[in-house]
């Protein structure tokens, strides 16, 4: 027994002992063995560098009274006060609860349009026809937010084409365009239009990924349409679902800014000053100068990172993938 | 109004300024100073006269002088011929430099490659200028950060009233941009006689001081383009539309409102207005530019008197009874093509677009005629017109240019002031015979098309720099009819009670006045109540406004001495 106890069996030790070679590569040897690899993830780590690490590094003046033609070392560290002047600011607050009820209005009723588009489009038989379909709802997403809002003026506007064939029929002209009691409306049917056609790609990516046995194994079984939607489509779009909604909540703080700087004049600063037109005003044109700005910019990253982690550790604890794979 | 650190208490700052100061070392960087508070932009008050380091005035000889004589700057006199041109240069510069600037441009930019350039560039000795076109709606704004960047080539053109888009232009101009001073001081007529027939006021609108509060660094720091004098923007009224409806033009604001309630229809598309937010002021008395009237011994903001509420009053009328284009507020309509196609009957521009609506109707592209509002008063008020105070802009030359080659820029503003009856003049503002444009049967220049893209658009190298006198010219009967026009409003033009003097307000005071333009829209477009204006001018003087007549009231005594 002995004998056989301090012989240990071949395959056991085999595994073990190249792993331990491996570990002792050092790291020149891995340099040569890689370098092809590294060299071909040289030019993205120099655009991450040059346009994300670079211009990150300047957050610093959300720290500083920063001045564009003071040399930059003659910029005084005035700690968090810009950060203070931005709470302080009365515009900030109704500025962010824009911005919140704005974005939360783009989750609750654009995100699940792009999933009921996606399944539309999946279910359409005719390649031709979802072709068709496609282009369609999707050429919007590479129309400016200056053509949207001037295509939107020219249908729905006061004196646009609806107004007008209303008036034909006896009826009022529309004030859509420049009613802030329905700006959130018409914000929707915007974002509808210009947007939900590139929500609907990426599900769509998804739906494609699914395996059509499935379908025809439930089909068999004698599951009818919605069953086989319920129980194998969502479920099978579910980890891209849950990834897309990290990111958006992650994102929450950003609603864009053209789209509420151009309806601004139309609709009145109260109800379209998000985040991005107070910092627009106040800092880019405005006179309270870059640190501002940057402290704005750094508040909103910050939310966004601290919502992401949270959102996709929830997502972790109801077993979802999240944004990466836990281990 | 004080800064937030001067309102803010020490103990509320200092335990975030740790974070702040963690975070500047750990980032390696240096650290002058414990902390310093926010320095806020106090604003500036800048004299414009006085000074002994302007180019010396040296009369330049008309070729020929005017028929029709006014009384300059707010009447200018003009011509209704077209005199056999001379020129104005006898021997041409030098110069083999290439410079970029860069300029406002409404409309589609000409190509660089025009034979109108390279004529230019042959005629005022060689020096290459490319224009560096941008969109005349944004340039403003846009500039703002051109100029930060240091991103607007070797120089940049910038009108006057641009300047409100920069939010601290004293501190922009002497870091940008080159200190002329020392090559433009004193006389300069032997090398540029034109610049030394501009009129030393012209010089003097385009000093400022790295010090505002210091005389002795005022410096020169743009060349000076034309100073136009009299009204800068009008209300234009389609005279025809008003004829064919059986009106008579309104001499008063009441007889405004009556005839735009019998013209619009708003059941058929048709609106009396388009917009009314920076002519209509005047018509109530209230004062141009940043606001300010002297009134009673002190300064009032134009948001404290009672005519703020009549104005209010009247724009929220007329939206009410649907005489302003309801898609207004929208800012996406196109004022020019509804007044040219009648949807309008009225329109607020520059007093430019009464030249181009009459070219218009003569190329056969619109029809009718449009003549602007002239002084007209409320409620029995004395009348009063809104006028231009300063030249209508500046070109700046970058400061990492050197002296040789800010002189041989200077060459081509030499060229370019050349004044009508030149040889200079005709070939900047008209192109090249032929090509450009042909003598009329009265011997008067018209555009060809190929004029019409290249010259006649507003803005390129004919604001470069300003004329040594500005008149009118064009067409015999338009000539006639705007001398006129000047001639009836010269006397009720506002008095500028900031003469000799460029005042910018504390960055504070443009928050706030920003913040009351957004609600004078909410107020004029029916998004908030009349009844909302005590607030809303509470609120503006609470935010900067207070603070602000502080700083115009320093600046007026020292203009015009302690009360």
């Amino acid at each position: 027994m002995a004998a056989l106890q301090t012989s240990a069996p071949p395959a056991a030790e085999k595994p073990a002992k190249r792993t331990s070679l491996r570990r002792r590569r050092s790291i020149g040897q891995r340099l040569r063995h890689d370098w092809p690899l590294l060299l071909m993830t040289l030019p993205a780590l120099a655009q991450l560098a040059v346009f994300f690490y670079w211009p990150s590094s300047w957050n610093i003046i959300a720290f500083m009274d920063y001045k564009t033609y003071r040399p930059f070392w003659e910029n005084q560290f005035v700690g968090v006060d810009w950060f203070l002047r931005l709470f302080d600011n009365p515009y900030f607050l109704p500025a962010l609860l824009n911005t919140l009820k704005y974005s939360f209005a783009n989750l609750l009723f654009l995100f699940p349009l792009s999933i009921v588009l996606a399944l539309l489009m999946h279910s359409v038989v005719s390649t031709k026809l979802r072709s068709v379909f496609q282009s369609i709802v999707y050429l919007p997403y590479f129309f400016s937010w200056v053509l949207v809002v001037t295509v939107f003026v020219q249908v729905l506007g006061s004196d646009g084409l609806v107004s007008n064939w209303l008036l034909g029929f006896g009826g009022e002209r529309l004030d859509i365009m420049s009613d802030p009691s329905t700006f959130t409306f018409l914000a929707w049917l915007q974002w509808a239009w210009k947007d939900a056609g590139w929500g609907m790609i990426i599900f769509l990516a998804a739906l494609a990924s699914i395996n059509p046995s499935l379908y025809e194994a439930a089909a068999v079984d004698g599951a009818n349409r919605w069953r086989r939607m319920w129980h194998i489509t969502l479920p099978g779009i579910r980890p891209v679902i849950v990834l897309l909604l990290i990111l958006h909540i992650g994102g929450i703080l950003n609603v864009g800014f053209e789209q509420y700087q151009l309806q601004r004049d139309a609709i009145g600063y109260q109800t379209t000053e998000v985040l991005d037109t107070f910092v627009y005003y106040r800092s880019v044109i405005g006179t309270e100068g870059p640190s501002f700005g940057t402290a704005a910019g750094l508040f909103k990253g910050v939310i966004g990172l601290v919502l992401v982690l949270v959102a996709n550790n929830v997502a972790h604890r109801l077993g979802e993938q999240g944004i990466y794979q836990k281990s | 109004m004080a800064t937030p650190s001067d309102r803010s208490p020490i103990r509320r700052r200092s335990l975030f300024k740790v974070a702040g100061l963690g975070a500047a070392g750990a980032a390696g960087l240096p650290i002058l100073a414990a902390c310093g508070d926010i320095e806020s932009g106090d604003g500036a008050a800048q004299a414009t006269e006085g000074f002994d380091f302007l180019p010396t005035y040296k009369e330049y000889e008309l070729p020929v002088q005017p028929d029709l004589v006014g009384e300059p700057p707010n009447h200018p006199s003009g011509f209704t011929t077209y005199p056999e041109p001379a020129p104005a240069i006898t021997t041409a510069a030098e110069g083999k430099g290439e410079y970029e600037i860069t300029v406002a441009m409404w409309g589609s930019p000409p190509a660089g490659d025009d034979p109108y350039f390279a004529t230019l560039q042959e005629a005022w000795g060689g020096t290459k200028i490319n224009l560096r076109q941008a969109d005349g709606n944004t340039f403003a704004d846009t500039s703002v950060q051109w100029l930060a960047a240091n991103e607007f080539g070797d120089g940049i053109n910038i009108f006057a009233w641009m300047l409100y888009a920069h939010p601290n232009f004293q501190e922009t101009v002497v870091n940008t941009f080159y200190d002329l001073t020392d090559i433009i001081k004193g006389d300069i007529s032997e090398r540029w006689p034109l610049l030394a027939g501009e009129p030393t006021n012209s010089w003097g609108q385009s000093v400022w001081s790295t010090d505002p509060e210091d005389p002795e660094t005022a410096r020169v720091f743009g060349i000076p383009s034309n100073f136009s004098g009299g009204p800068g923007n009008g209300v234009f009224v389609r005279t025809d539309l008003l004829e064919d409806a059986g009106l008579a033009m309104p001499t008063t604001v009441e007889e405004v409102l009556e005839v735009a309630r019998a013209w619009s229809d708003d059941a058929n598309g048709k609106w009396a207005f388009l917009n009314l937010d920076y002519v209509s002021p005047e018509w109530f008395g209230l004062a141009s530019g940043d606001g300010w009237a002297y009134i009673d011994g002190k300064l009032v903001h134009n948001c404290e008197r009672p005519e703020y509420t009549e104005w209010l009053e009247f724009r929220r009328t007329c939206w009410d009874e649907k005489l302003v284009h309801p898609d207004t507020p929208t800012g996406t309509l196109d004022g020019h093509v509804l007044h040219v196609d009648g949807t309008i009957l009225m329109s607020q521009d520059g007093m430019s677009w009464w030249s181009d609506y009459s070219n218009q109707v003569k190329t056969g592209t619109a029809e009718g005629a449009i003549e602007p509002i002239g002084a007209i008063g409320f409620n029995g008020r004395k009348p009063i017109r809104f006028v231009n105070f300063s030249v209508d802009g500046w070109t700046f030359l970058s400061k990492d240019l050197t002296e040789d080659q800010v002189k041989e820029i200077l060459d081509v503003a030499n060229f370019c002031s050349a004044p009508y009856g030149t040889t200079e003049y005709e070939l900047l503002n008209y192109g090249v015979e032929g090509t450009h444009f042909e003598y009329g049967d009265d011997g008067i220049p018209v555009f060809t098309e190929a004029g019409t893209g290249t010259v006649q658009a507003p803005v390129n190298l004919k604001t470069f720099s300003g004329q040594v006198e500005v008149f009118l010219t064009g067409d015999p009967d338009f000539v006639q009819r705007k001398f006129e026009y000047n001639a009836s409003v010269k006397d009720f033009a506002e008095v500028n009670i900031w003469e000799g003097m460029r005042v910018e307000g504390p960055a504070d005071y443009k928050s706030a006045a920003q913040t009351l333009l957004d609600q004078q829209a909410d107020i004029a477009f029916g998004r908030a109540e009349l009844s909302t204006i005590p607030d809303m001018v509470a609120t503006f003087l609470e935010n900067g406004g207070e603070a602000a007549r502080e700083h115009y009231t320093a600046a007026y005594d020292k203009l015009h001495g302690d009360k």
